[in-house]
């Protein structure tokens, strides 16, 4: 296997100082980080079927150890995951060399090492009150106004506030989140807040989702939240005129100063 | 910027089915008229669109209420109803 050499020849060298790949663990392919002082378990490194946020995972060692080099298995998602975190100084491209692999089926690909593949087909309960995860924006935009509402909230009333579309997303990396912010998205009930706690992430999504699915391969209650970036990525473009992933430029978002915080600071000190 | 940034939003709310509810207009101090015209038409359309559909408990009895539209049957209205009570 040319990757298994190439993988220990970078650890051997020291191109890298740690390999993020996956290992078959109690029959689960699981994300794995090899390292120089258990080098035999290269042996191991398999691609798999299997998606995660390998570079979410780069992002929280990089945290810890900025200067750390990193190596990881990357399909298409992963690498426009990764334009992203560079861009937003999350990590640095000299610091991450990527062994690129098969992606998802697609229109282009028939072929795919993925373990995603189309959102289920959506029950006939769903199909008559909520939103059909395999649909198209435009498709969305076939129901009228109120239809429309009534459909996406029928989706959002479901949510358990798991913040599994959070956790599981690859460029979501904020310290704090807005929410969790209570001041911002109500605490203490269920379903939360909707639709405003699904249009803050919306929002915070704009220029950044780079249309991985991760979220909604990890919603418990299947929410059409690919769906509904697609939507807000779709408007940046026409907006914009920005397409998220593809470029080094700025996202139009982008507000960020030193540090990002939500705390009402200049108010706050004039008052004490 | 801002153009932009409420252009986004007012598609985000369209797509969400809350279209025309988010206005922006450049108005100085001295276009004492131009206000006027601006806030009373403003407020005939938000008339003429009902009340917020979202106002009230998470918005979601508000939302069941609209069981005359679309796929919304009257069972799952009632199911909603009981939902957004139980809360």
């Amino acid at each position: 296997m040319e990757m298994i050499a190439e993988v220990k020849q970078w650890l051997e060298e020291g191109t890298v100082d740690l390999f993020i790949g996956y290992k078959m663990a109690m029959g689960h392919p699981l994300p794995h980080c090899f390292v120089k002082e258990k080098i035999e378990e290269v042996d191991d490194l398999i691609i798999g079927t299997s998606r995660y946020a390998l570079e979410k995972i780069a992002t929280h060692i990089t945290a810890a150890k900025p200067d750390i080099k990193i190596g990881l298995l990357a399909r298409d998602c992963n690498q426009r995951a990764l334009a992203v975190l560079y861009i937003w100084n999350q990590l640095k491209p000299d610091q991450i060399r990527t062994v690129n692999v098969n992606c998802c089926p697609s229109n282009l690909k028939e072929h795919g090492d993925c373990s995603y593949l189309e959102p289920e087909t959506a029950g006939f309960f769903k199909q008559r009150v909520g939103v059909n995860n395999t649909h198209r924006p435009r498709d969305i935009e076939k129901y009228d106004q109120p239809e429309r509402l009534s459909r996406w909230m029928y989706e959002f009333q479901k949510c358990i506030k798991c913040y599994g579309c959070r956790n599981i997303c690859p460029v979501c990396f904020c310290q704090e989140c807005s929410l969790q912010h209570p001041e911002l998205v109500g605490t203490g009930a269920l379903p939360p807040e909707v639709p405003i706690f699904h249009l803050v992430r919306a929002v915070h999504m704009a220029g950044r989702c780079i249309d991985c699915g991760l979220c909604e391969d990890a919603c418990p209650v299947d929410i059409p939240l690919r769906l509904l970036y697609r939507k807000v990525n779709e408007i940046v473009v026409n907006v914009f005129n920005y397409e998220t992933g593809s470029g080094a430029d700025q996202p139009p978002f982008s507000i960020l100063g030193d540090q990002v915080t939500l705390e009402p600071k200049p108010l706050q000190a004039l008052e004490n | 910027m801002t153009i932009k940034r409420i252009t986004f939003l007012q598609e985000l709310l369209a797509f969400m089915g809350l279209e025309g509810r988010l206005h922006l207009e450049w108005i100085s101090s001295a276009e004492a008229q131009k206000f006027v015209r601006v806030i009373t038409d403003f407020t005939e359309k938000i008339r003429m669109l009902g009340p917020n559909p979202l106002s009230g408990c998470n918005g979601i009895a508000n939302a069941a209420e609209l069981e005359t539209v679309g796929g919304f049957g009257k069972s799952q209205s009632i199911q909603q109803k009981r939902l957004a009570n139980s809360y």
